[in-house]
């Protein structure tokens, strides 16, 4: 079975959570799964270009969503929470609205290309459910994640808006237990399990932002979680790199390893951890997933 | 029969418990039904306040299995369906105050609305002698914002308030702000959007809990995006969330792509992130995270983009 997906992979993947692009890849490769980089893709806006002018948030991302439609796939894949609400936002504004669809398709026209509608934009997490499929995902498994406790930390912008979202009940998802399950590992219940991250205000508002990260590592790590495990390197990234300076407010260790969701099915298909870049997190999740997983 | 068994935190005035009850479960009933059951034919001490039934005095909204909902226009099947479950757990509004129960006290958040003077202050287009009409356009830039019950189901679920109830303001305050914003017969918006911008705007963490939870789905983080475009604007640019912001939409326009090493230094400034962020670069950099002598390439189509960024300007004129 080999799935084809138009992939837009978004700036983190670039630079920060390189480790991110490294193990999709890796593991899209074990599973079968083909992504066609788009060529000269640009950056969604991340939930802060429409602050200062929605049209051309709106158009960036129409173009973003062409190119995918160039290539004459059915569908564009991220690994990312705000990239997949970003593109599916100018997306459902077009396709809502002729006008504006028309109105964003002038200024493409000098672009050389159009917005027709044509393709789906998901992510990896809602692809693995719907076009891959568990029982074929669970096939692929040669190291059961048994014994592992996970976290699945889902992040706002995989789940809401629903309108704009909607793949499943934003509030009570379970897409990301399903996998997590599959591939053996163990769920933990957490209260911050549906929380915000923070990392879209860390700059204007750093010291409600490290209150919140405080939190949300702690309450995974009350619960017995050996990690958190989450779909978006966003809030891999405020988990993880701003970790030690949210430490600072609390008395308590709230130190927990904060992996990527590639990461965790990388494990289970027997890709080693450095072959994941599991090493490149800020705090060291290796000898916690080394207690609990026999090969690693 | 089958029964539904609800957990409710009580709060008497000096502590607060959670108490039990069981009630046989009936088919195409709201939540608001589930409540009153009790109240009926169990409990007459159980405080909580409703009053219309119709979703349209915004008295009966309350926290159940960690979401906000409006009692009178939520199926009590859909919530159970959400769930999975046959049991629930209510508790008051988050991020207000509790009198009692369920009852949440209302004062000091209409105290804190004052401060966006959510009244018209009229303009000069209009005067009592001919009044202050509006064109069907103008009326509907209105509509949407005045939907507004003030339930408190998005404060309750803003994630910023729960860290910041001093300085933010509750979504339903920016909603009432806008409102008066963009009203045609208002002569000062500026009035309006000035104590927004000071009170914390640009702390919204854009996690869209507001607009999802709101039962009379008003669009209110485009309202948002709407109040920071208009403070800018108003001029108000030098501050970090507009540098920002301008970060992403300058680095979109000049590479394609996001400069991440660089992104600090333009929101904070060089001195401020020389002060703050040295620590954080530090270990980014050791990991490999932050390459300070990487800078990313233009894209292929970068010409293009511009073009698009050249047409925004002239659909804006």
């Amino acid at each position: 079975m080999t799935l084809t997906y138009a992939f837009f992979p978004g700036c983190t993947l670039e630079s920060a959570a390189e480790e991110l692009m490294i193990s999709t890849k890796k593991v899209a490769a074990v599973l079968g799964i083909e992504l066609i980089e788009l060529d000269g893709w640009t950056c969604c806006g991340a939930s802060h270009i429409q602050d200062i002018d929605g049209f051309l948030s709106t158009s960036i991302n129409a173009r973003n969503i062409a190119l995918a439609e160039e290539l004459g796939v059915s569908k564009l894949i991220t690994v990312c929470n705000t990239c997949t609400l970003m593109l599916r936002t100018a997306k459902l504004k077009m396709d809502k609205n002729e006008n504006l669809k028309e109105k964003v398709n002038v200024g493409l026209e000098r672009t050389g290309l159009e917005y027709k509608g044509t393709v789906e934009v998901t992510h990896l997490l809602w692809a693995l459910l719907e076009d891959y499929g568990l029982e074929n995902l669970k096939k692929k498994v040669k190291v059961p994640l048994k014994g592992l406790k996970v976290a699945n930390f889902y992040g706002c912008h995989i789940l809401m808006p629903p309108d704009v979202m909607g793949f499943e009940n934003h509030r009570n998802p379970q897409s990301m237990e399903m996998v997590a399950e599959a591939l053996g590992a163990e769920c933990v219940e957490f209260d911050q399990r549906l929380a915000c991250c923070g990392f879209h205000a860390v700059f204007p508002a750093q010291k409600e932002v490290m209150t919140m990260t405080g939190i949300n590592c702690l309450s995974p790590k009350e619960a017995g979680a050996d990690c958190i495990v989450t779909p978006c390197p966003l809030c891999q990234m405020q988990l993880d790199a701003y970790q030690p300076d949210a430490q600072k407010g609390f008395d308590q260790d709230i130190t927990m390893p904060i992996i990527h969701l590639p990461q965790l099915i990388g494990l289970a298909l027997g890709i080693s951890p450095e072959e994941l870049a599991i090493d490149r997190h800020v705090v060291d999740a290796i000898p916690a997933l080394q207690r609990k997983i026999q090969a690693v | 029969m089958e029964k539904i068994t609800v957990k409710i935190k009580r709060f008497d005035g000096r502590e607060s418990y959670y108490q039990k009850y069981e009630v046989p479960y009936e088919k195409g009933k709201t939540i608001l039904w589930l409540l009153t059951m009790i109240r009926e034919e169990q409990d007459p001490t159980l405080n909580f306040t409703s009053a219309c039934r119709h979703a349209i005095c915004g008295s009966c909204a309350v926290q159940i299995n960690g979401n906000a909902f409006l009692a009178c226009n939520t199926s009590l099947d859909e919530v159970l369906d959400t769930y999975k479950t046959m049991n629930l757990t209510f508790e008051p509004l988050k991020n207000f105050d509790v009198i009692k129960d369920l009852v949440i006290v209302w004062e000091p958040k209409m105290e804190k609305m004052e401060k966006v003077k959510p009244w018209i202050i009229p303009s000069e287009k209009g005067s009592n002698e001919h009044g202050f009409l509006q064109s069907e356009e103008e009326f509907h830039q209105i509509a949407a914002p005045t939907d507004c019950i003030l339930c408190g189901v998005c404060a309750s679920e803003c994630n910023q308030l729960a860290v910041n109830q001093e300085g933010y303001l509750e979504p339903f305050i920016l909603n009432r702000a806008y409102r008066y914003i963009v009203d045609s017969r208002d002569g000062s918006p500026q009035d309006h959007l000035q104590p927004v911008l000071e009170n914390d705007l640009w702390k919204c963490l854009h996690c869209m809990q507001c607009v999802s939870q709101c039962p009379k789905s008003i669009p209110l983080t485009d309202q948002i995006a709407y109040l920071r475009s208009s403070t800018m604007q108003m001029g108000a640019v030098n501050n970090q969330g507009a540098k920002h912001a301008y970060a992403f939409h300058d680095d979109v326009k000049n590479k394609g792509r996001l400069n991440e090493t660089m992104l600090p230094i333009k929101t904070d400034g060089l001195v401020q992130t020389a002060l703050t962020k040295i620590p954080f670069a530090l270990r980014m950099i050791k990991k490999g995270k932050i390459n300070p002598l990487h800078m990313p390439k233009q894209i292929s189509g970068i010409h293009e983009v511009r073009r698009l960024y050249e047409y925004a300007e002239e659909v804006k004129s």
